[in-house]
């Protein structure tokens, strides 16, 4: 039977070359259906919404499902350890996590990743070591940036106020070590105060006209997130001080960007948080994967004053929205 | 299978049976078999057949794919381009009716354009506002009527310097955030024109302003899929994005975008390596404001439908493969099966055996017909073989009743010549003898038809033929028969020792002028009955001897012929091992030892 060995023997060959064939078409596959969680501080704010775009532009563009979520306020800190568990509990694939509290979240976010949920954090980090990444602003040099940037407009010679947020909070803590650092070496700049708004627009307010009542010849407040410059930028106001005290601020909301064109701020550093949501998602998905992703993302700032707050390229950072 | 015959039998076995086992493993892979050739002409055929289907409708398809994905990005970036351009016309047609009627505005009249375009405002959602400057840039009129931004000059812009000067072109502006009004910050796409009229002979110029809400480019855009991850961007002619889904990712310096290309290119489509990623790029031409759309899907995607589609082609192949083996197997095997069992009947017959039970005739016609057949061929073999069996029978019976037919008639009458004779001389106790003893011969010989008489009746007979032979040859010889008590009951073939005895008288005795002896002893071993018949007559010589039994040329009245009856008699009857023996040396005597079964009657 000859005539059927060699039909045998052509077959394997047909298949073999077919299976050969099959595998080496078998490339990179699809990212098949992976559900994302993104906890931010907060659901409804400016800068959170931005966070939101850049996550579901990435999961547009990698093809996963993105969950975006948040607790309504910034201070709801067992809330978001509840959306944590939830998600837990949810066998999400990956978690991209805002942590309200440096420490609190500790404990859910390692819970997490004991459940082998890749946990990625944007933007606040944790105190845990056990984190995939950390994608944000680094704090110390964002803190540098805006007081080299104060030095340039206001010039080397000065008494500031230095307005943080939360005291002890680790971004509170860097920003505040890096504007140090940046007027450090300008012995006439002299610091006359740190204060801490807790994230507190009318706390702000107050203790900036506390400040200026209590240092007549201040000349300008350095504020280190959008509630301390909102705040400190109503303070004076109420005070009618625009234009003798000037203010240094952090983050670009809309009342801060009036505020900036009415020359009452004189320059913004503004994050980039579509960047935090985008990398955030992104490297979630590489993390699914197993991919070996870096433990810690710089997104850079931007110096953004009245000149240059309309030039093409700021114009997406500072007005984030379409509508 | 004839046996060679250096082989002994055990080891003839024992090669029978190795070549069986063989058989049965060689039937399993055996490759000439009906049923392996069936299965594995028809599995090799079917799958050809699939193959070559299978891969030139992947090929076919596969190519299809990439068209059809090609085809359908140009499909869906025309509808947008259309949208797009549309919208874009709209806000050409409000500048145009601004200019159609900046006569009438310039000479003083304003209420009447003002009017229709808060009108078309009212209409159009789609528009934010509309603005009129003086070419020095003195702001004229804007719909709707906000409070201005005293910090905007506008002669900065790039809206307003772009188009001074340009009286006869659109200028589009990428977009942008509007700042016309004090707190109003929305994003737009303006269109500005100068407008260049005469008033009173003389020249004056004007800049529109027709701000388009970005939201409804962006919405055009973004709504635009292009598979799961495929999207379009939108740059102007100096390749500034006008809409890039992720915008903040390329002004970030995140995610590049090959423009400088893209803007190169003729409209029209090519794929890009990006990232490791193969990307299909297309490009379209948007009229009026001389922007383009680009179009980017991945072929990934198109490849992963192809995988998708490989994987279907595989698995269905593949059920297929399995069930054209199983079918395959499965038709063989009841094309085959029939076959087989007839070929098993075949083989019993082969080796003899007849009795076989008629095959239920099943499977496809020739088969059945085949089966038919076969069966009808054993039947009719067994029945010619009983036929052959029952003639031979009859035969052997016929010979039997011929043999014992042939008492010389020169007995019968030399015996009544003998009676007439002794009638003669007046010898009535002679003739009364004789005459008993003949009847009592004849009584026997006769005996109701049966072939099996007693040893007594036997032995009677042949008493009763010596009488009247010694009466006939006057007391010539002498005869003794001893018949032990215990055997006379047994049984034996009828009309056996009589020719022996008529041998003797007549071919022993009667040459010998002494007087002659004939003794008649019967005995018996475990299992045979012996006849002995001895006589001290002439005796036969060693040639004669050694062919009396089997001569067939020995003429009906030479000596031989009634012992060669006699032989052939017993053999027939009893079987080969029976028959006779014959002892004789010429001048001493001759000694027949007659051999039977022993059968008690």
């Amino acid at each position: 039977m000859k005539l059927s060995k060699t039909v045998i023997i052509f077959i394997s060959i047909l298949l073999l070359i077919y299976f050969v064939g099959c595998s080496a078409v078998n490339a990179p596959g699809p990212n098949e259906e992976y559900n994302i969680k993104v906890i931010v501080k907060r659901q409804t704010h400016d800068f959170w919404a931005v966070v939101q775009m850049g996550s579901e532009a990435a999961g547009k563009e990698f093809g996963v499902n993105v969950d975006y979520i948040g607790p309504a306020t910034e201070e709801d800190i067992d809330g978001q350890i509840r959306m944590v568990e939830a998600a837990i509990e949810d066998k999400v694939d990956a978690l991209v996590l805002a942590a309200i509290d440096y420490k609190l979240l500790v404990p859910v976010a390692e819970k997490a990743k004991a459940a082998g949920i890749p946990v990625i954090i944007i933007d606040s980090n944790i105190d845990s070591e056990k984190m995939d990444s950390f994608i944000g602003t680094d704090n110390v040099d964002a803190g540098r940036i805006l007081g080299k940037a104060m030095i340039d407009v206001l010039g080397t010679k000065n008494n500031i106020a230095i307005v943080s947020f939360v005291k002890g909070a680790a971004s509170s803590n860097e920003r505040e070590a890096g504007v140090l650092s940046a007027i450090s070496s300008y012995t006439e700049i002299n610091v006359l105060d740190i204060l801490y708004c807790n994230s507190n627009e009318e706390i702000a307010k107050q203790l900036t006209k506390d400040t200026v009542e209590k240092y007549p010849d201040i000349d300008a407040f350095v504020c280190l997130n959008a509630y301390a410059t909102v705040g400190t930028a109503r303070g004076i106001i109420d005070l009618g001080k625009e234009g003798e005290i000037d203010i240094i601020g952090f983050d670009s909301t809309p009342e801060e960007i009036s505020y900036l064109e009415k020359d009452i701020i004189k320059l913004l550093v503004v994050q980039n948080p579509f960047s935090m949501g985008y990398l955030g998602v992104k490297y979630a998905i590489d993390a699914i994967k197993g991919i070996r992703i870096p433990e810690n993302i710089n997104t850079k700032v931007e110096i953004i004053n009245k000149e240059n707050m309309y030039l093409p390229e700021n114009q997406k950072l500072v007005f984030p929205f379409i509508d | 299978m004839p046996i060679n015959k250096k082989d002994n039998l055990p080891d003839y076995i024992s090669k029978v049976k190795i070549k069986q086992r063989f058989k049965v493993i060689r039937n399993i892979f055996r490759l000439r078999s009906l049923q392996s050739v069936i299965t594995l002409s028809f599995t090799a055929l079917t799958i050809l057949a699939m193959l070559f289907i299978g891969i030139a409708f992947y090929s076919t398809f596969s190519e299809n794919a990439e068209n059809n994905a090609t085809a359908s990005t140009q499909q869906i970036m025309e509808q947008a381009t259309l949208n797009l351009e549309y919208y874009l016309n709209s806000m050409m047609e409000i500048s145009d009716m601004i200019e159609d009627n900046m006569d009438e505005f310039a000479s003083g009249n304003t209420d009447k354009l003002e009017s229709m375009l808060s009108l078309t405002l009212e209409i159009r959602d789609d528009i934010v506002s509309v603005a009129i400057y003086s070419v020095s840039g003195d702001i004229l009129l804007t719909v709707p009527d906000y409070e201005y931004d005293r910090n905007l000059i506008a002669t900065e812009q790039n809206w307003f310097s772009q188009a001074a000067g340009n009286p006869f072109e659109h200028i589009f502006q990428p977009p942008h955030v509007q700042r016309l009004f004090a707190d109003k910050r929305p994003w737009v796409v303006t269109l500005s024109k100068e407008i260049a009229i005469n008033i009173s002979e003389m020249p004056r110029s004007y800049i529109s302003v027709v701000d388009m809400n970005f939201n409804v480019i962006e919405d055009v855009c973004s709504r635009v899929e292009l598979g799961r991850r495929g999207y379009i961007y939108v740059v102007d002619k100096d390749g500034h994005i006008i809409y890039h889904p992720q915008q903040q990712l390329v002004y970030a310096g995140l995610k590049q975008e090959n423009i400088d290309k893209a803007l190169s290119s003729e409209t029209g489509s090519y794929v890009e390596d990006y990232e490791g990623e193969k990307r299909s790029t297309v490009i379209k031409d948007i009229s009026y404001a001389g922007w383009k759309m680009i179009g980017i899907s991945y072929v990934d995607e198109i490849v992963q439908n192809r995988q998708k589609f490989n994987q279907l082609i595989f698995v269905i192949m593949l059920i297929g493969f399995a069930v054209i083996i199983l079918a395959s197997i499965f038709i063989s095997y009841k094309i085959s099966q029939p076959i087989k069992r007839l070929e098993f009947q075949m083989n019993r017959v082969e080796r003899g055996d007849f009795n076989i039970e008629p095959l239920e005739a099943k499977g496809e016609d020739e088969v059945k017909q085949l089966t038919r057949a076969f069966n009808l061929m054993i039947a009719k073999i067994r029945q010619l073989m009983s036929q052959i069996i029952m003639e031979q029978e009859a035969k052997r019976k016929n010979e039997l009743k011929a043999l014992q037919a042939q008492i010389n008639p020169h007995f019968l009458y030399n015996t009544l010549d003998s009676i007439i004779w002794m009638n003669e001389n007046k010898n009535h106790e002679g003739v009364s003898n004789m005459v008993a003893a003949l009847a009592k011969l004849f009584r026997i010989s006769i005996s109701r038809g049966s072939e099996i008489i007693s040893i007594s009746d036997e032995v009677e007979h042949v008493n009763s033929y010596l009488i009247i032979q010694k009466m006939r040859y006057k007391n010539k010889f002498e005869y003794t028969i001893d018949l032990p008590e215990k055997l006379r009951n047994y049984t034996t073939l009828k009309l056996i020792l009589q020719p022996i005895v008529e041998n003797s008288i007549y071919h022993g005795i009667n040459k010998i002028s002494d007087k002659g002896e004939i003794k008649i002893s019967i005995e018996s071993t475990e299992n045979m009955l012996i006849f002995r018949v001895a006589d001290n007559g002439y005796g036969i010589g060693i040639e004669q001897l050694k062919t009396i039994l089997t001569s067939e040329s020995i003429s009906k009245h030479s000596s031989g012929v009634g012992l060669k009856n006699v032989n052939e008699r017993i053999k027939l009857y009893y079987g080969s091992e029976y028959g006779i023996v014959i002892e004789s040396e010429q001048e001493v005597g001759t000694t027949v030892f007659i051999k039977v079964p022993l059968v008690k009657g």
